[in-house]
C-alpha cells in the first residue's frame, strides 16, 4: 500500500469523522489521529444534550458516527496521539505521530476544531466568581443529566438569564467574530429548560438575534411562541449578587433605554467558538497559514474550498471558522472527497 | 429653574424640601435636591398573560421588536409618544408601572389597523391596544368621561329599585363626577317651578326623595340583571 492510498485525517470530531468514512467509502485508507482518548470531538467530549437541529441526542448521533468509522476496515484509529512532525509534499507525506509511529500518506485532513471560550475572560459576567453563573456547555450538562437545579444550593430556579455573544463580536477581548450557532443553541437550551422544569422563566439578553435559515421559526420563533421564552435587547455589563444570594444582571435594556439590575437564579454564558487553542502549534507543524482571527485560512474559496495554504493538506468543520455540525460534517465530506480525487488525479500522472 | 435638567426627570422622581436645616445649615429648596434612580428592577412575568386574556392581546407574546407597528401608526405621526412597540415591550417583560405612565394616551389609538396589516408576526397590535385600554379601565386607571359617569348613576337606580328617579339621577351624577349640587341653571330651574306653586308636584318630589319608589315584585330582579351585565362585560372583554 502506497503513500498515495492514504489519507491522514487529524481529529476525529463530526467534520474528521465524516472525511473519515468518506475516504473509506471511495476505497482509500484513512488514518485517523485524535488527541483525546475517545472519539467524537466537542460534542461527545463537552457532552453536549440535543443537537441543533435534529433534536437527536449528541451521544446517539456522534456515536452513529463514530461506530461507522470504527466498523470500517479501511479505517484505522490512533487515540491519545498527535502529529508532531510532518514531511514530504502532496502526494507523499510522512506524519511522526507523539506516540512515535508513522503515517505515510497522500494527503492530510485537518479536522482539528475550535476551543469554547473561556468565560473566564470576561470576569463581569461573574463566571468563576459564583457558583450559579454557567457556561452553555455545562447547561448542556445539566439537561443531559435531566435536572435543572442551582449549583449553589440544589434548589429550582425561577429564573435563568442566557447571555448572548460571550466571548463573540467583542473587539475589547479580540474576538471580533459571530459565533454563529449560539443563538440557535441558546433558544434550544431555553426550551429544553422549560420542559425539564416548567416553573422556570428563562430570559434570553441578546444584542441581534441570529438564527440563520430554517432555524429562524424552529428555533426562535418556538421558543418564544410555545415555551415563552423572554427576549431582552440588553447587553448586560455586570453580574453581581444580591445579598438574598440571587444574581443581579445589571445592564440597559436598549429598547426602554433604562438602566436594568434584574434578580435572577442562573446565569447562563452562549460562549462562542475561539480558534483552536494548538492552532499555532498546528500551523507550525502542518506548514499552513492561519487566518487573522487565529483560524486555519483556506487557499481558495471557489474551485479548492478546502484547500489550506499547503497542497496538499486540506481543512473542514470549525477549524475553519466558527461553524455547526451540519456544515461540518458537509465539508468533512467536501475535504475527503477532493483529498480522494487529487490523490487519483496524481497516480494518473504517475502512471 | 434652578436645574434645568428637571425638565428631563419624571417629577416623581425629584425629591425636595422646601425647609430644611442639616447641622444647623440651611439647605432649603434645591440645594437638597435628590433625584431617585430610573433603574429597572424587577419583572412581573405573569402581567403579559393578564392582557392575553383580554380580547385583542391573544398575540402579544409574538413580538420581536422590529417596530413596524409603530412605523406605520397614525396615532404616532401625531405624537411620538404614542409607541405601540415600546408599550408591548413593557407587556411583554411587565414594566407595569412604566405603561401605566402612558395610560392618558394609549387610549388614543384609532383602530386603523394599519399596524395589525403590516406586523411581520401577526402579534395584532390594535387588539393589543384595545386589551390594554380595557385593563386600565377594568383596574380604574382611566378617569371616567361625563357620559361614564351618567351612565352608571342611572344603571346603578335602574338595578337597585327597577325604576329611575329623575332628582337622584341628577344629584348622584353630580355627585359621582364632583359637580356642585348648586349650579345656577339648578337655581333658574327651582325658581320658576316654584313661581306657579305646583303644590301636588313638590310634595311628590319630596316624598320620592325621601321614600325612594321601588318598582312592585323587583324581588331578585335586580341581582340577577347586575350578574348578567357583568358577564357580558367580560364576554366582550375576554372573548
Amino acid at each position: 500500500m502506497s503513500a498515495q492510498d492514504t489519507v491522514l485525517v487529524v481529529g476525529a470530531g463530526p467534520a474528521g469523522l465524516s472525511a473519515a468514512a468518506t475516504i473509506a467509502s471511495m476505497g482509500k485508507k484513512a488514518v485517523i489521529v485524535e488527541k483525546e482518548d475517545i472519539l467524537g470531538g466537542a460534542p461527545i467530549i463537552s457532552g453536549y444534550a440535543k443537537l441543533v437541529p435534529s433534536g437527536e441526542w449528541a451521544k446517539d448521533a456522534i456515536g452513529r458516527m463514530v461506530s461507522r468509522v470504527e466498523g470500517d476496515g479501511n479505517v484505522s484509529i490512533h487515540k491519545s496521539a498527535k502529529v508532531t512532525q510532518v514531511v514530504g509534499e502532496a502526494g507523499n507525506f510522512t506524519a511522526t505521530l507523539s506516540n512515535g509511529d508513522k503515517v505515510e500518506a497522500g494527503a492530510i485532513i485537518l479536522g482539528t476544531g475550535f476551543t469554547h471560550f473561556d468565560s473566564i475572560n470576561k470576569p463581569e459576567w461573574g463566571f468563576g466568581t459564583y457558583e450559579d453563573v454557567l457556561t452553555t456547555t455545562q447547561m448542556e450538562q445539566m439537561v443531559t443529566a435531566g435536572q435543572i437545579r442551582c449549583p449553589s444550593d440544589g434548589r429550582v430556579p425561577e429564573r435563568v438569564a442566557i447571555l448572548l455573544c460571550v466571548g463573540s463580536r467583542d473587539r475589547q477581548i479580540g474576538r471580533e467574530w459571530c459565533s454563529k450557532i449560539c443563538c440557535t443553541v441558546s433558544t434550544n437550551l431555553a426550551m429544553e429548560i422549560k420542559e425539564i422544569s416548567p416553573s422556570t422563566d428563562v430570559f434570553i439578553y441578546y444584542m441581534d438575534i441570529r438564527t440563520f435559515g430554517l432555524y429562524e421559526d424552529k428555533f426562535y420563533w418556538k421558543s418564544q411562541e410555545e415555551y415563552k421564552t423572554k427576549f431582552v435587547k440588553a447587553r448586560i455589563a455586570e453580574v453581581t449578587k444580591s445579598p438574598d444570594g440571587r444574581l443581579l444582571v445589571k445592564g440597559e435594556d436598549t429598547l426602554v433605554k433604562r438602566p436594568i439590575v434584574i434578580p435572577m437564579d442562573i446565569v447562563v454564558h452562549a460562549i462562542g467558538m475561539d480558534p483552536n487553542a494548538l492552532n499555532p502549534e498546528i500551523a507550525k507543524t502542518f506548514g499552513i497559514g492561519l487566518e487573522k482571527h487565529g483560524f486555519i485560512d483556506r487557499a481558495e474559496q471557489y474551485t479548492n474550498s478546502q484547500g489550506t495554504t499547503r497542497k496538499g493538506i486540506y481543512v473542514c468543520g470549525a477549524a475553519t471558522g466558527p461553524e455547526d455540525i451540519d456544515s461540518s460534517i458537509a465539508q468533512g465530506q467536501s475535504a475527503g472527497s477532493r483529498a480522494v480525487a487529487d490523490l487519483y488525479g496524481q497516480q494518473k500522472v504517475a502512471s | 429653574m434652578a436645574i434645568h435638567e428637571k425638565t428631563l426627570i419624571d417629577p416623581d422622581r425629584i425629591l425636595q424640601h422646601d425647609h430644611l436645616v442639616v447641622d444647623g445649615v440651611d439647605v432649603s429648596g434645591s440645594w437638597n435636591t435628590m433625584i431617585t434612580p430610573r433603574t429597572l428592577t424587577d419583572y412581573e412575568e405573569h402581567f403579559e398573560e393578564i392582557i392575553q386574556s383580554y380580547s385583542g392581546g391573544e398575540n402579544v407574546h409574538r413580538c420581536w421588536q422590529c417596530g413596524s407597528c409603530t412605523n406605520s401608526c397614525t396615532m404616532y405621526a401625531q405624537n411620538v409618544d404614542f409607541n405601540p412597540r415600546y408599550w408591548i415591550y413593557l407587556i411583554r417583560l411587565g414594566l407595569k408601572a412604566e405603561l401605566i405612565k402612558d395610560k392618558d394616551i394609549i387610549w388614543q389609538c384609532v383602530s386603523c389597523n394599519k399596524c395589525t396589516n403590516i406586523c411581520p408576526k401577526d402579534v395584532r397590535p390594535e387588539g393589543v391596544m384595545k386589551a390594554t385600554a380595557h385593563w386600565l379601565e377594568d383596574n380604574g386607571l382611566t378617569p371616567k368621561t361625563l357620559s361614564t359617569h351618567f351612565d352608571e348613576e342611572f344603571t346603578h337606580q335602574c338595578i337597585e329599585y327597577g325604576r329611575i328617579e329623575d332628582t337622584e339621577v341628577m344629584m348622584g351624577f353630580f355627585k359621582r363626577s364632583g359637580q356642585p349640587m348648586v349650579q345656577p341653571w339648578i337655581v333658574e330651574f327651582g325658581k320658576r317651578l316654584t313661581k306657579h306653586l305646583p303644590l301636588g308636584q313638590l310634595a311628590k318630589m319630596g316624598m320620592n326623595t325621601v321614600f325612594r319608589p321601588k318598582t312592585k315584585s323587583w324581588g331578585k330582579t335586580g341581582e340577577v340583571l347586575a350578574e348578567y351585565v357583568k358577564a357580558q362585560k367580560e364576554a366582550a372583554h375576554h372573548g
